[in-house]
């Protein structure tokens, strides 16, 4: 079992556990889980089958943009393994990782509306950017403990910068 | 011969790209103005000559009047389009570019002058007999008159900007506390995209359909209305996606409107475009009057699908001087089939619409019968984080209205766009959501399907990331894992003799930024 980091080119951060059972990569998130199996090629050339949660999806991999069924497509930026620390459960590892806010966005910071020792419930507002005409808040994805603030307010930040850190 | 040489366009983006379009069409010349920000934009490439306006921030460029007129006189242009947005509905512009001996494509300025901003329009709307929301009078001075008056017509309200439009400055308030909030927020946000701070307070309609009707007028005192657009499904009150005509109007109910709508018109003597924007209640069958847009609208193009019509041209041939080339009866009896428009969004819709800007990395639009993209971005394209969000609009047409929303999921799934987040995925939800296929729905459409439209986007997501883990862990994928991301990638694929796919590989991209 791995524990995976998968940030996409749009600076989406997804944290997971990896384990292979059999044939099949069995993936976790906090509240959803995929058993994906590598079926085969499939007819056209450069098109590989996967059986993901039972349904057949077709993927190729074009430039290092990954295409599902001719429809969606994902890119990925870096993947970084973390060791499994013992003795923790799937929710605990991944949670670990997930009080590391990243800036969503290129834009700036307008309010700050926590301080470091601040105790934050899950959803609640802790920043505000602002860009393309519009503030966006930025909220608790875990409770916890405000450990630090890396922004001050008017600095501009640009997509994937950590803002804060909750434990 | 084309009634202008020159026409400047004043605005960015898929407006601009879309109004050069009809300039081309007729025979003339397209100028384009453009930011520090804009300096590779699609809008400024697809003109005949193009001229800087100021650094990235809108107040310093696209909103600098001076600087506008000043390239409009370099390029010796003969009429300035004002798009959407921006100084479209400026009277003060438009008295500008008239000043300058220029023609502007739009209303006549006294016009904009008499309906300056939503309160005017309000006013007149009483006048011409339309019903309207009970709210304040004019402009609310300060949070206590706010609170006190909000007390009296009582919650919910909508604090609104008295200036501008797409949705910008606007907020449903439920309560006091709520109120306080978003007041100073509104005014600063109203006086950053307009350049002015005035609100005011409107009760709110509670779930209402957004139903807007599409006034044309000449300057010789005709006029007809182009039927309504639907725009009820909408998030932060602004539109995502619009169809024509209504699935919910009766042709007696939209009749009921002609009449007062032209009325306003005959009121103010206005001339060209202009939108009756209108909350439409499912109960009580009754309008209430919102506003009275001066310009071409986002969604327009619905209307020209279902009249084959191009209204562009109209609004350019209505300022040359011509008399409309319709009658109300003629237009009527062209009406057929239906069409929807989605607004291609680049923002997060998980994460509550956030803008996102970048450049565009990967661009496959949707083709083929029933389809029209509008698009102000191609491969390669930056989306800066200084304006809407908006970079293109997917319109599908069908016989009727089931046909067009199989056209839409269709164009949707072929609709590819990488580097930046979209809207796409989202529509393909809603298109296929029950109660939107039934045409069964209110402005608080979004709001209610959150959870469900959450679940799916997530669940879609993640199935993305975990089938990037696995192509990584079992050695497929090679090419994906860069140190950074800077943009663009620079690819040399091998090319064999005999394969050319449309993909990005025969496109090795570098753009200087």
């Amino acid at each position: 079992m791995k524990l995976l980091r998968v940030s996409s080119e749009l600076g989406d951060n997804y944290v997971m556990t990896y384990d292979q059972q059999g044939n099949k990569d069995v993936i976790s998130f906090e509240d959803n889980k995929f058993e994906i199996e590598y079926i085969g090629p499939g007819w056209r050339e450069g098109e590989l089958l996967f059986k993901i949660n039972g349904e057949v999806h077709r993927v190729y991999v074009d430039n290092g943009f990954i295409v599902i069924d001719d429809e969606t497509i994902f890119k990925v930026d870096r993947i970084t393994e973390t060791p499994i620390e013992q003795g923790k459960s799937i929710e605990e590892l991944i949670k670990g990782k997930e009080g590391e806010i990243l800036s969503p966005m290129q834009g700036r910071i307008v309010q700050i509306r926590v301080k470091e020792g601040d105790a934050v419930n899950k959803g609640q507002p802790l920043l505000s950017i602002e860009a393309m005409k519009s503030e966006t808040v930025i909220s608790a994805p875990i409770g916890g403990i405000v450990q630090k603030i890396m922004v001050k307010p008017g600095q501009g930040v640009k997509k994937g910068d950590l803002l804060l850190i909750i434990k | 011969m084309p009634p202008f040489g020159k026409v400047l366009v004043a605005n960015r983006g898929e407006i601009a790209v879309r109004v050069m379009k009809a300039i081309k069409e007729m025979g003339m010349k397209a100028i384009a103005v453009y930011s520090e920000a804009d300096k590779y934009a699609l809008h400024v490439k697809y003109a005949d000559e193009a001229y800087y306006i100021g650094p990235p921030p809108a107040l310093e460029s696209y909103l600098n009047i001076q600087a506008i007129i000043d390239a409009a006189e370099k390029a010796h242009a003969d009429a300035v389009h004002p798009g959407y947005g921006f100084l479209s509905e400026n009277a003060d512009f438009a008295e500008a570019v008239v000043k300058a001996g220029l023609t502007w494509i739009g209303p006549p300025v006294d016009a904009m002058r008499a309906i300056k901003s939503k309160l005017d329009g309000k006013r007149i709307a009483k006048q011409a007999g339309v019903p309207i929301s009970p709210g304040s009078d004019g402009p609310v001075d300060n949070l206590d008159e706010a609170l006190k008056l909000a007390e009296k017509i009582g919650y919910p309200i909508m604090v609104k900007a008295a200036f501008g439009g797409g949705g910008t400055g606007i907020t449903r308030v439920d309560n006091q506390d709520q109120l306080v909030e978003v007041w100073e927020r509104n005014k600063r946000l109203a006086y950053q995209a307009f350049g002015k701070a005035d609100l005011y307070i409107e009760k709110a309609a509670v779930n209402p359909r957004h139903i807007e009707f599409q006034l044309i007028g000449d300057k010789y005192g005709n006029y007809v209305v182009a039927w309504e657009r639907e725009c009820t499904i909408q998030r932060r009150n602004q539109k995502l996606i619009e169809e024509a005509p209504s699935p919910a109007l009766k042709m007696e109910e939209r009749e009921r409107m002609f009449e007062p709508i032209i009325k306003f018109g005959q009121i103010i003597h206005y001339y060209t475009l202009g939108t009756f924007e209108t909350v439409f209640s499912d109960t009580t069958r009754e309008f209430y009057f919102l506003e009275l847009n001066k310009r071409l609208q986002v969604e327009h193009p619905i209307t020209e699908m279902i009249f084959r019509i191009d209204l562009v041209k109209l609004q350019i041939n209505i300022a040359a001087g011509e008399p409309l080339p319709f009658t109300q009866e003629e237009l009527n009896r062209r009406v057929r089939g239906h069409a929807i428009e989605y607004r291609i969004n680049a923002e997060d819709p998980l994460n509550d619409f956030t803008g996102s800007s970048g450049f565009i990395t990967y661009y496959k639009e949707p083709t083929g019968p029933g389809v029209r993209v509008d698009s102000g971005v191609t491969l390669g394209s930056y989306v800066p984080p200084f304006y809407d969000s908006l970079i293109s609009k997917l319109i599908v047409y069908g016989e009727n209205r089931a046909y067009a929303i199989q056209a839409g999921i269709r164009a949707l799934n072929d609709y590819k766009i990488g580097g930046v987040r979209t809207t796409i995925e989202l529509y393909k939800w809603i298109s296929q959501e029950e109660d939107f296929q039934k045409g069964k729905f209110s402005t608080a459409y979004i709001a209610e399907k959150k959870e469900q439209l959450v679940k799916y986007l997530k669940t879609k997501e993640q199935m993305k990331a975990a089938l990037a883990a696995t192509l990584y862990q079992r050695g497929l994928l090679k090419k994906a894992t860069t140190a950074s991301n800077s943009g663009l990638t620079q690819t040399q694929t091998k090319r064999s003799n005999w394969k050319t796919y449309g993909l990005m590989q025969q496109s090795s991209y570098r753009v200087m930024w």
